[in-house]
């Protein structure tokens, strides 16, 4: 067990730095943040003295191997939008977007763990049909759409709750909603499918044979086993959800890392890009190897070499 | 067991970082019913973007001006009418071609309670004129020097004579920082902290989040009007209107023109719209060989776009038509141009005629940013209408500003300039031989000679002249076509008194409460 995790360690490292040169080259070929630096009027003298500030003549290798040399100190470079230090910068988004993750993790849980169960239960009947057909239409609909809508009626006609920003408990209500409910439809149909498994499975056929009242079977017997694949399942989800909730964040103007990150691409802050890219990587690929560490654990039957 | 153990952990886990995350979150500070409870004077801002700093040097977005004008004074300021007042300065004079001598104002403090003097103003001038790297030095790097005359007076001597320094020290750049504070504690400990002499002083900036000011008791001018001025950056437009009518705003910027109904319908709500320093334009090339080298092509164009079409259609009416990008309230301007359109689609045609293309008409490639993609489709239907064939080249915005600066665009592009110094110098100097060359490449000796005259001539009433003389030549020789000088839509609610500027700032100070 150990050796794995040394292992899946030491393959982290070519992952970030592969991850690292595709981000670098991308920046760099997309267009010239000196452009959007300066004022309309600038002379070309100008912009000649601020690309070489940058350091944004040299050729590209010597720019990465510098990059690199820095970034394993620590310093991801200077953003030219806020003219401070970027790793840092990236790193105080996290508490926020970690924030979102969680409480829409909440909301997929809730809705998703009874909706499953009953689809499965009540497999191929009315109730089930239902079911599927919701998943389908919250897997569909667009985040920022519905992010909208749910501004116009819980914030502007019923005055519920706060339209945008970050703060209490309440202004997480809905981001974290709108993000949860797409993330349920998925995991209604895999709790749906897991359940189905395990109610064909000879021990509840036992249970049920035993004389044993219907829910406590499917409460105790199934319910419990049906869930393990679908923890490791929220796991994975949940490091999408670090990275990958640039739009629900934009709309709902919440100060994560996913609205960092839109606004660095926007005005070509190659600083920002590179090092929240890297940090998303980072969290992705550790969060991996711990997914597989827990699957690992709970199933004896997968060996560790 | 194991199993069940894994899974029950898993769950309290989740749980406990709901708690915890709920707890961890700052609270809020009372910005919800800020709008709706005057007497708390809390006044909240709206703007799609954040600011970029709190250092005015190194800074050249109109949205982060905004906010630091109530932060940071200059020596002078302009007014609504874009009029030089004093700020810092009480008054000031020319003492010869290349020396201006300022007299500053007394008993004015910064925030943390130093005395501001002339060594300020020295400090912060030759800090933003010497610094290459800072993003406003090119607006500053003519000034040689800042002399210390005495502790309320300095003289600013530029290289060579320079008609614009006031207006230059009217703008973001000249924003004058704290000396002493920044010399003792350094410049990344003064962005953390900032501190400047204006009505408003620094409390929290949350990035991407809100910027919020306290009012400064000690202000020169005496209480300032609200206790406490909140500006928050809402990117999407839909959000900063559901604020607006959710009553937690008081004002947002940037309204879609597809929402102004919507706002006006609402009770207490309302739109206020001014014109702002920028025009939407197409700029022809002239180089030898190119299609729009020919003047008949180049009118042509200009004939077939109705521009007050597109000011009502897609402007949602926000937009004044204009032949001249010299608008009324910057220094040059010809009223006889502005507020004019030529739109004739029939001799549009006999014009291509007339320039040869009988049949077929002449291809053009038209580049434009994504931000102004709507208005390019229906400038080349148009065009396309009366026998141009437009091949469209849309851009995202950092490859138009690159393809922009490298000047690599074919024969047409668009784009909205603005004129931070309110001066035809800013419009104008693009059309000088030199800064031409590869964009336009229009060469009018007569106009390179006005130009250059007016780049250096302190006569204002003779400089004047100089500029409506080029302008007129301009709406002839058509470097350039005019679209319409654009208007910042803003929605108020009924908790204050708002009058949008020219110049896009929000003084907080000219901003009232309603009752």
């Amino acid at each position: 067990m150990r050796a794995y995790i040394a292992k899946s360690l030491l393959q982290v490292i070519p992952v970030l730095l592969i991850v690292s040169l595709i981000v670098f080259i991308l920046v760099r070929v997309t267009g010239d943040p000196v452009a959007l630096m300066l004022p309309e009027t600038a002379t070309a003298e100008d912009r000649a003295v601020l690309t070489q500030a940058l350091g944004l003549d040299q050729p590209l290798y010597t720019q990465y191997i510098k990059f690199i040399g820095s970034a394993l100190q620590g310093d991801f470079g200077t953003s030219f939008r806020y003219g401070e230090s970027a790793l840092p910068l990236v790193l105080e988004r996290l508490p926020a977007s970690f924030e979102l993750a969680v409480a829409a993790m909440f909301f997929a849980v809730i809705i998703a763990v009874p909706l499953g169960v009953i689809s499965a239960v009540k497999r191929n009947t009315f109730t089930d049909l239902i079911i599927s057909s919701l998943s389908v239409v919250g897997k569909a609909m667009p985040n920022f759409w519905m992010g909208i809508m749910l501004i116009l009626l819980f914030s502007v006609m019923l005055g519920m709750l706060p339209v945008s920003g970050r703060g209490g408990m309440e202004h997480l209500i809905l981001p974290a909603f709108t993000l949860g409910v797409g993330l349920s439809a998925q995991m209604t149909r895999l709790i749906r499918s897991s359940m189905l498994d395990i109610l064909n499975q000879d021990y509840i056929r036992t249970a049920r044979s035993k004389g044993i009242f219907e829910i406590v079977v499917i409460g105790k017997h199934a319910f419990r086993n049906g869930l393990i694949p679908v923890v490791t399942i929220m796991s994975l989800q949940f490091t999408s959800l670090i990275g990958g909730t640039l739009i629900t964040e934009t709309v709902f103007a919440w100060p994560g890392l996913g609205q960092l990150l839109v606004v660095a691409v926007n005005t070509h802050d190659m600083a920002i890009v590179q090092a929240a890219v890297f940090v998303i990587a980072f969290i992705v690929v550790i969060s991996n190897i711990l997914t597989d560490v827990v699957y690992r654990l709970l199933d004896p039957r997968i060996k560790y070499n | 067991m194991n199993r069940h153990k894994w899974f029950t952990s898993g769950i309290t886990l989740l749980i406990t970082a709901i708690i915890l995350a709920g707890c961890g979150a700052p609270s809020t500070d009372g910005s919800k019913d800020s709008a709706t409870s005057t007497s708390s004077k809390v006044l909240t801002i709206a703007n799609a973007t954040d600011i970029e700093s709190f250092d005015p040097h190194n800074n050249n977005n109109t949205a982060s001006e905004a906010v630091l004008v109530n932060v940071f004074d200059y020596l002078l300021k302009n007014d609504s009418q874009q009029k030089k007042v004093p700020g810092l300065a009480t008054s000031w004079e020319k003492v010869n071609d290349t020396t201006w001598r300022f007299h500053l104002r007394e008993g004015v403090t910064f925030h943390n309670g130093d005395p501001f003097t002339a060594e300020d103003v020295k400090y912060t001038i030759e800090r933003v004129a010497k610094d290459n790297t800072l993003k406003q030095n090119s607006y500053f790097k003519n000034i040689k020097e800042v002399k210390v005359v005495d502790e309320h007076t300095a003289d600013i001597i530029t290289d060579g004579p320079d008609p614009l320094l006031l207006n230059r020290l009217s703008k973001m750049g000249a924003g004058i920082l704290p000396s002493k504070y920044i010399e003792k504690n350094g410049i990344e400990a003064f962005l953390k902290n900032p501190i400047g002499t204006g009505p408003y002083k620094f409390s929290q900036w949350i990035k991407d989040d809100r910027v919020v000011l306290d009012k400064n008791d000690k202000y020169y001018e005496g209480q300032p009007k609200w206790d406490q001025v909140v500006f928050r950056s809402i990117p999407e437009a839909s959000t900063r209107v559901s604020e607006l009518l959710a009553g937690s705003i008081d004002i947002a910027s940037g309204i879609p023109s597809t929402d102004i109904e919507r706002i006006q319908g609402e009770d207490g709500k309302k739109i206020v719209k001014a014109p702002i320093q920028r025009v939407l334009q197409l700029i022809l090339r002239q180089s030898q060989g190119s299609v729009t080298a020919d003047p008949k092509v180049r009118e042509a164009i200009d004939l077939a776009i109705d521009k007050k079409g597109i000011v009502d259609s897609i402007a949602g009416g926000a937009g004044i038509v204009t032949r001249t990008s010299v608008t009324p309230g910057n220094f040059g301007a010809d009223p006889s141009l502005y507020e004019k359109t030529l739109y004739d689609p029939a001799k549009a045609k006999e014009l291509l005629k007339q320039a040869g293309y009988a049949g077929e008409g002449p291809t053009l490639t038209l580049s434009v940013s994504s931000i102004y993609k709507e208005y390019a489709e229906v400038v080349a239907a148009m065009l396309d209408k009366e026998g141009f064939k437009i091949k469209l080249d849309v851009l995202e915005p950092s490859a138009f500003s690159e393809r922009y600066s490298s000047k690599s665009f074919k024969e047409m592009f668009m784009i909205g300039i603005g004129n931070s110094l309110f001066d035809a110098s800013n419009n104008y100097n693009r059309y000088l031989l030199e800064e031409a060359k590869g964009e336009t490449d229009y060469n009018n000796p007569k106009v390179e000679k006005l130009l250059q005259h007016a780049l250096t001539n302190l006569d204002t009433a003779s400089r004047e002249k100089e500029y409506q003389q080029v302008q007129q030549i301009l709406a002839e020789d058509r470097p350039a076509v005019y679209l319409f000088q654009m208007e910042g839509i803003y929605g108020t609610g009924n908790g204050v008194n708002f009058q949008p500027r020219s110049d896009e700032m929000f003084y907080a100070e000219d901003i009232t409460p309603a009752k």
